[in-house]
């Protein structure tokens, strides 16, 4: 019997309920395509790299979904408030017809499971389908070929998705069976007469409140502008908060100034509906103002990530090409024939190997050449992270003939030093342009470096070309020397770098998974050795995995603010429709017609979901332009067409929801009128 | 029987003609107003006709169900007839379409609600000047015209207030001001003091008794209550949809007419049938 009245609720009022019922399930399929990330590779041919990556941006869409799980679960518990709220006379009437309260609670509860089993398996439905077109985007994203199509679902991410949001509506029952409880019979039966109070405010305190939000606003895009979002410290937590507050302040006193503002000019104000449509968002912004900021906040964020996120993918495609010169590159240090150790080992290189350049590192012994050296001379122009640690580091120096060798084998014409010659190299700079300004202002002012006593001119060029391939670091800052010079110096690293025979890819593969199968069973020698090694398949997969990382983040999470500050601006405005219905009818009464009142109601709904994504637009351009500044130093990027894309997914989805509210509210609003 | 009270209800009017000519702002002729389906007809209104010359401060009687309130609804365009005509000022407001309707009340008729039906967002002045800034008044114009009705209705010093700041009494009197704004033909009033207490609803009778005096305002009241009523010039009586008995103030004073009133109310209650 429950269960049949819960089911006729759900029913009867499935056309208020949609709006609530669409974005469930499209919190769910999204939950589902993004925990499902890994099961994609069954569709792809994929390096062990490459799955390795997978599986960390997996474990990473983890830990993100429980962040998401926490908005949702706070979308749904303020949504189906906003539901019960709307239904309080019905369940009064339950009440007046001897229903306990607790079987009220019960039907609750009932239609609440209802609703969720129903938006859990369409979503889920939704989702497995939408993850196969998404691998389609994962395999760009990698760079590797689809294998053919085969059906992914992943048992992982659904079951996980269903556990997520069964506990979220585990945690909605109990709050609504709450909330029942709390309510006395006498309100819920008198629900709809009851009229806001409308809350008064100063004007004076409002314009004061106005102007302080503006000026908190104002002194944390400057203060931000000024700083830079590099690094997260004391001076940017305290922008966000002062960011954050002219936010809720704005919204606190901008209805009340606005008003002021558009009263002061009598003739429009005292036109058309004017007044009445600017009475409605004030008096709905001035008990709303909390989440109207909030929904603001999120917004920005959405913007912030997806405009950004995407624009960081390209600066990290580009610097992966200097991280990857050669095939394969082995870093042991101490000065050892890396080829010989490893066959002592028992493990044979060499057979993988086309052409090789062994090299080593060398540093001056005691210390007595830093980096400093250079850097004292440019001090003003030294990024800030390198001026404390970086001065006292050992300057390394790699010989003139053995760099000439790398760039033989890539191709390059190397440089002929003379005798009193040096030249400065630095792979970083290539994609850092703070440290490649620094370095070339340094040889605009033709310094002298001494080592040994000895005084040497410094080559007018930057030598910039990887000369390792790894995709952590490479060489921050040396000096290229006449072979002479380094008699004396201690062997820092050796470095072998080679490009592989036979087919260069799978060579590189074979590899990588027999010296992964090797060092598996022999893992003393990494410690021994300091043994790096890394393939140039091993860099472009994890390039290509912080991309897809990045991409995956921006849009999972942009997604989620997106609907959730969507969902929640359409359910206030639709919540209020009720008694919105009463205020159209009396203008019905008094004579507005059709088409007056359907542009009021437009306008209305119009200005409240477009006042919180001014704000985090006007937010966004200052946000967006300090993150371009701070990207703009690992490589440039291409922000326009992110933000093209970002504005024509909010203007989809937003709008949808936008159009979905106006429709619903009028139906709401005109139903009244038969 | 019908034909009988139709001839008292043509008589009656000749009496309050008194010889002079008076401009015939509403008349309802032979309206009827069916509800449900052929299975389960109700007849809400049943063939009822009478007209209201301009200055005219009319009541409409009757007990809860009896089509009071039908009938003012069909007049102020808000339902619709099921057969018969209703002119306002000669116009034949069953004919209109919706789009002209909405001007139409918006210029020729005023309303007064059993509960106010004031936008709780607007304070008092601008819930009365809404009418005209929705005709489009030059806002000039406007506010002379809403201190002016205020001022008549001594609810100045109330006109800053958001409805819920204000009594009952006010509230009624600020929508009475709404109502009259726009210089209607005809103010039609439901119930207005139903949510007043007896002071209150004094005051309210006081200034439509003014505002029919001094204005000229033209005014049909529905209201169960005769009190309410005795402060009429002609009362209606409606029962099971249909005009039962007319009563006229005539030169007799109010108290007079309240007793009639009550004698009408007394027979309403009864079986008509046996009295009649």
């Amino acid at each position: 019997m429950f269960f049949k009245l819960a089911l006729k609720n759900i029913r009867k009022s499935f056309k208020d309920y949609t709006l609530y019922f669409l974005t469930l399930t499209f919190a769910v399929c999204i939950f589902y395509v993004f925990n499902s990330i890994e099961a994609q590779k069954a569709m792809m041919s994929i390096s062990r790299s490459a799955s390795a990556m997978l599986q960390t941006i997996t474990q990473l869409m983890g830990m993100i979904s429980v962040f998401v799980s926490f908005i949702l679960g706070f979308l749904i518990v303020y949504a189906n408030n906003f539901l019960i709220r709307k239904r309080k006379k019905e369940f009064g009437i339950y009440m007046t017809l001897g229903m306990e309260k607790g079987k009220v609670a019960k039907l609750l509860v009932a239609e609440t499971f209802l609703i969720g089993v129903l938006s859990l398996g369409a979503g889920l439905l939704a989702g497995v389908f939408l993850s196969q077109g998404l691998s389609v985007v994962t395999a760009k994203l990698f760079e590797v070929d689809m294998t053919g199509y085969t059906f992914i679902f992943s048992p992982d991410a659904f079951v996980k998705t269903i556990i997520y949001f069964g506990v979220i509506f585990l945690i909605v029952m109990f709050a609504s069976t709450v909330s029942i409880s709390k309510y006395k019979l006498i309100d819920l039966i008198n629900a709809e007469k009851q009229n806001e109070k409308q809350k008064l405010k100063n004007p004076v305190i409002t314009i004061i409140l106005f102007i302080l939000s503006v000026a908190c606003i104002g002194t944390a895009y400057k203060l931000v502008l000024k700083n830079g979002i590099l690094y997260f410290d004391k001076m940017l937590a305290f922008e966000i908060i002062l960011g954050s507050i002219g936010t809720f302040l704005f919204f606190a006193s901008l209805s009340g100034f606005f008003l002021k503002l558009i009263q002061s000019n009598k003739k429009r104000y005292f036109k058309g509906l004017n007044m009445f449509i600017l009475r409605q968002i004030n008096s709905r912004i001035n008990t709303a103002h909390i989440s109207i900021s909030l929904i603001c906040l999120m917004l920005f964020c959405t913007i912030g990530i997806l405009s950004t996120g995407m624009g960081l993918n390209d600066a990290l495609n580009d610097s992966y090409k200097y991280c990857a010169p050669y095939d394969v590159s082995f870093q042991a240090n101490g000065d050892v024939n890396i080829i010989d150790m490893f066959k002592g080992y028992g493990f044979d290189i060499s057979k993988y190997i086309d052409k090789s350049v062994e090299f080593k590192v060398y540093m001056q012994s005691e210390n007595k050449l830093t980096k400093g050296v250079i850097f004292e001379k440019v001090a003003d122009l030294v990024p800030e992270n390198y001026r404390a640690y970086y001065m006292e580091t050992p300057l390394f120096l790699i010989r003139n003939s053995d760099f000439n060798k790398l760039m033989l084998l890539q191709g390059i014409k190397g440089i002929q030093l003379s005798e009193n010659q040096v030249a400065i190299y630095s792979d970083y700079a290539a994609t850092y342009a703070e440290l490649k300004n620094c370095l070339l202002e340094y040889l605009d002012k033709k310094y002298t470096i001494t080592i040994s006593d000895k005084i040497y001119n410094v080559c007018d060029t930057l030598l910039m070309d990887g000369v390792i391939t790894t995709p952590s670091s490479g060489i921050m800052l040396a000096l290229i020397v006449p072979d002479k010079l380094v008699e004396g110096s201690t062997v820092y690293q050796t470095i072998l770098s080679f490009n592989c025979n036979g087919d260069r890819k799978s060579t590189q593969l074979k590899l990588e998974d027999d010296m992964y199968n090797f060092l598996d069973k022999n893992k003393h020698i990494v410690d021994e050795s300091g043994l790096i090694a890394s393939t140039g398949e091993t860099v472009k997969s994890i390039a290509a995995g912080q991309k897809a990382l990045v991409t995956f983040l921006g849009i999972y999470v942009g997604l989620i603010f997106l609907i959730t500050s969507a969902a929640v601006l359409a359910l206030q405005q639709l919540s209020e429709a009720a008694d919105n219905r009463c205020r159209y009818e009396i203008l019905q009464k008094i004579g507005a017609d059709d088409s007056l009142i359907n542009s009021a109601l437009f306008k209305q709904i119009a200005i409240y979901f477009l006042l919180p994504l001014a704000l985090a637009c006007v937010h966004s351009i200052v946000g967006i332009k300090v993150a371009n500044d701070a990207i703009n130093e690992a490589g440039g990027i291409n922000v326009l067409t992110n933000i093209i894309v970002t504005a024509i997914l909010i203007t989809i989805i937003y709008g949808s929801y936008f159009l979905a509210t106006y429709f619903s509210s009028k139906r709401i609003i005109l139903r009244s009128k038969a | 029987m019908a034909d009988e009270r139709a001839s008292i209800l043509k008589l009656s009017h000749h009496i309050n003609d008194g010889g002079i000519l008076m401009q015939e702002i509403l008349k309802v002729s032979n309206i009827e107003k069916y509800y449900g389906n052929k299975g389960n007809l109700t007849k809400a209104l049943d063939n009822v006709s009478f007209s209201v010359n301009e200055g005219e401060f009319v009541g409409i009687m009757g007990a809860s169900g009896s089509g009071k309130t039908t009938l003012l609804n069909c007049v102020s365009t808000i339902d619709k007839v099921t057969s018969g005509h209703i002119y306002i000022r000669n116009t034949d407001i069953t004919e209109m379409k919706s789009r002209s309707l909405a001007r139409f009340r918006r210029e020729e008729l005023g309303f007064v609600f059993q509960d106010f039906n004031l936008l709780d967002t607007l304070t008092g002045f601008e819930n009365i000047i809404l009418p005209l800034t929705i005709s489009g008044v030059k806002h000039k114009e406007a506010e002379d015209r809403v201190l002016n009705v205020a001022d008549k209705l001594e609810i100045t010093d109330v006109l800053h207030k958001y409805p819920y700041q204000m009594s009952g009494g006010q509230r009624q009197r600020t929508a009475a001001a709404r109502a009259i704004i726009t210089n209607p033909a005809l103010i039609l009033a439901d119930e207005p003091t139903g949510a007043l207490d007896s002071k209150s609803a004094r005051m309210l009778l006081e200034s439509l008794d003014n505002l029919n005096k001094t204005m000229n305002a033209t005014i049909l009241m529905v209201t169960h209550d005769a009190f309410t009523a005795s402060y009429c010039s002609r009362i209606l009586f409606i029962k099971d949809g249909r005009i039962f008995n007319e009563l006229i103030k005539g030169q007799s004073s109010r108290k007079e007419f309240f007793s009639k009133i009550i004698d009408v109310v007394t027979l309403l209650g009864g079986d008509a049938a046996n009295v009649l």
